[in-house]
């Protein structure tokens, strides 16, 4: 089947975060708003972005940066969410198949199968998934963006738009065909070129494989506090594409020179003790 | 009765066994983390709470030995360390000896000959390194830069190889290899009652079976 992706274009964002709070509603991930006697107790943080970070409730979340160049104040929306990579760290990583490419290529989760140890964590680009753990036993649990593939809360299956592409009264995020999307990316962004933006930027086109969730950017994505040109780090590819074949191959070998040995050695003692003929 | 030399104390037989258990217990639950068909088993973290009891155990029980034994933990390590001809000469024979049970070869050995050595030093050396490495996982998981977590699941994932291997060969050749049957003459006895035969440690020990002989008023 054919991919499909999100194209989330940030020049017709108005960060109403609808998105967000309907990613939270559709996939029942309440936010715990620590109360007051009278009321709801905000944290001024300087910021309108809230919550402050992704956490294991709050799988999608806009990111608002300010900068300043030549006198003026820009102010910026993305999103922060699952990039759902071709190429994604977080699955080759997995060791128990709990993170995997949904047949329409994004990066689904199997949560019931999840051992909590973290190596998504550490190996996503994007610094996404997040990890639910008790520090003194271990037991965890991770979580993420499944772009509304979550079993028993699937919206692709039933054929409709993931929630926040569905609540967004903009435009600013539309759910389609993959190619199709990087074609409508690349006209915007031509769009945006012509018009002074001479840096804009279709962002996930050709970052790890190509992204299934890409943004349309009227500057460079180091300006938006995006990763340029994000890699799986060496420490992934040393490890899984190194060290753990490596790892089969030297237990595998050892357990089969063990057993020709035993069969050699067998053999040999049984000729020197011939006259005795006794064996244990 | 056959007569018999002392070649491991009680102490240091218990810490082996105590460390053994742990050790095991260790492989197997990071096992289920290394083998992707086996990934299944360790759903819901359970494995991770037996990996770190176990981990508690394997660290606490030389600290426990170390302060009471200390005169033998010394002994030890310099043994694991000292290395010298008669390994060379060990190495060379190995083959012929394992696979043909032909002892012309052999080296006469001291308390732990080259194999034994090799494995004893790999113990201290990736036991440490397993320490360092888990309990940096332990207790800076999602907080330590994530490169760095990165690179403690490799550093503790290859001394896994390692010692996993060595375990198996370690078993094998304690237990299973057919000279070292029946298990009553050797290895297996060595640690299970402490005691070998004379004949056993004269053939297999030589160079230590004469320093016993001659210091025998001292023993124990
Ligand atoms: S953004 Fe991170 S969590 Fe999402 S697919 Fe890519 S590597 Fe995995
Ligand atoms: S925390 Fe869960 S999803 Fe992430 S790599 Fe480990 S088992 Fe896979």
């Amino acid at each position: 089947m054919a991919d499909k992706a999100i194209l989330y274009d940030a020049t017709k964002c108005t960060a109403c975060r609808g998105c967000q709070v309907a990613c939270k509603q559709w996939n029942e991930n309440d936010e715990v708003i620590p109360v007051i006697e009278n009321g709801v107790l905000a944290k001024n943080w300087g910021s309108y972005e809230n919550p402050p970070d992704l956490s294991p409730t709050t799988w999608l979340k806009m990111r608002f940066t300010e900068v300043e160049a030549g006198g003026k104040v820009r102010w910026l929306f993305t999103r922060q969410a699952c990039m759902h990579c071709t190429d994604a760290g977080c699955v080759r990583v997995c060791p128990t198949g709990s993170l995997y490419h949904h047949e329409l290529g994004f990066v689904a989760y199997d949560k019931d199968t999840c051992s909590g140890c973290g190596y998504c964590v550490e190996a996503c680009p994007f610094n996404v998934p997040r990890l639910e753990h008790n520090v003194l036993t271990g037991i965890a649990k991770m979580d993420k963006c499944t772009l509304c593939t979550t079993p028993g809360l699937d919206r692709i299956a039933e054929g409709w738009e993931p929630a926040c592409v569905k609540t967004c009264p903009t435009g600013a995020l539309k759910y389609g065909d993959h190619t199709e999307l990087v074609t409508e990316g690349n006209k915007q962004v031509q769009a945006l070129r012509a018009n002074g933006h001479s840096n804009a930027y279709l962002y996930g086109d050709k970052e790890l494989g190509r992204l299934h969730v890409m943004y349309v950017l009227d500057d460079s994505p180091a300006v938006y506090g995006l990763p340029v040109a994000p890699r799986i780090s060496a420490a992934t590819i040393a490890w899984q594409d190194v060290i753990q074949p490596l790892g089969w191959a030297l237990g595998g070998l050892t357990i089969i020179g063990l057993g020709i040995n035993y069969l050699v050695a067998r053999e040999a003692k049984l000729t020197r003790e011939l006259p005795g003929k006794k064996e244990e | 009765m056959e007569q018999e030399v002392e070649r491991y104390r009680k102490p240091t037989r218990i810490l082996h066994w105590v460390h053994a258990g742990a050790f095991v217990i260790l492989f197997l639950t990071g096992l289920v983390l290394f083998i992707p068909q086996l990934g299944f088993l360790a759903e819901d973290s359970w494995t991770r709470v037996f990996h770190r009891i176990a981990s508690v155990i394997f660290i606490v029980a030389p600290l426990i030995y170390i302060p009471l034994n200390w005169k033998a933990t010394l002994r030890g390590i310099k043994n694991a360390f000292s290395w010298g001809g008669a390994d060379i000469g060990w190495l060379k024979a190995a083959p012929r000896y394992y696979f043909l049970a032909d002892e012309k070869g052999m080296p006469p050995q001291e308390h732990m000959n080259t194999g034994q050595k090799m494995w004893w030093s790999m113990v201290i050396v990736f036991g440490l390194i397993f320490v360092i490495t888990g309990l940096i996982m332990w207790a800076f998981k999602t907080v330590a830069p994530a490169a760095l977590l990165q690179w403690m699941v490799l550093i503790h994932d290859v001394a896994f190889i390692a010692t996993g291997c060595m375990l198996f060969v370690h078993i094998y050749l304690s237990v299973a290899h057919p000279l070292m049957r029946p298990l009553r003459t050797g290895a297996w006895n060595s640690m299970a009652r402490g005691k070998v035969s004379v004949e056993y440690a004269k053939s297999h020990h030589s160079k230590w079976y004469d320093e016993v002989s001659k210091s025998v008023e001292e023993k124990s």
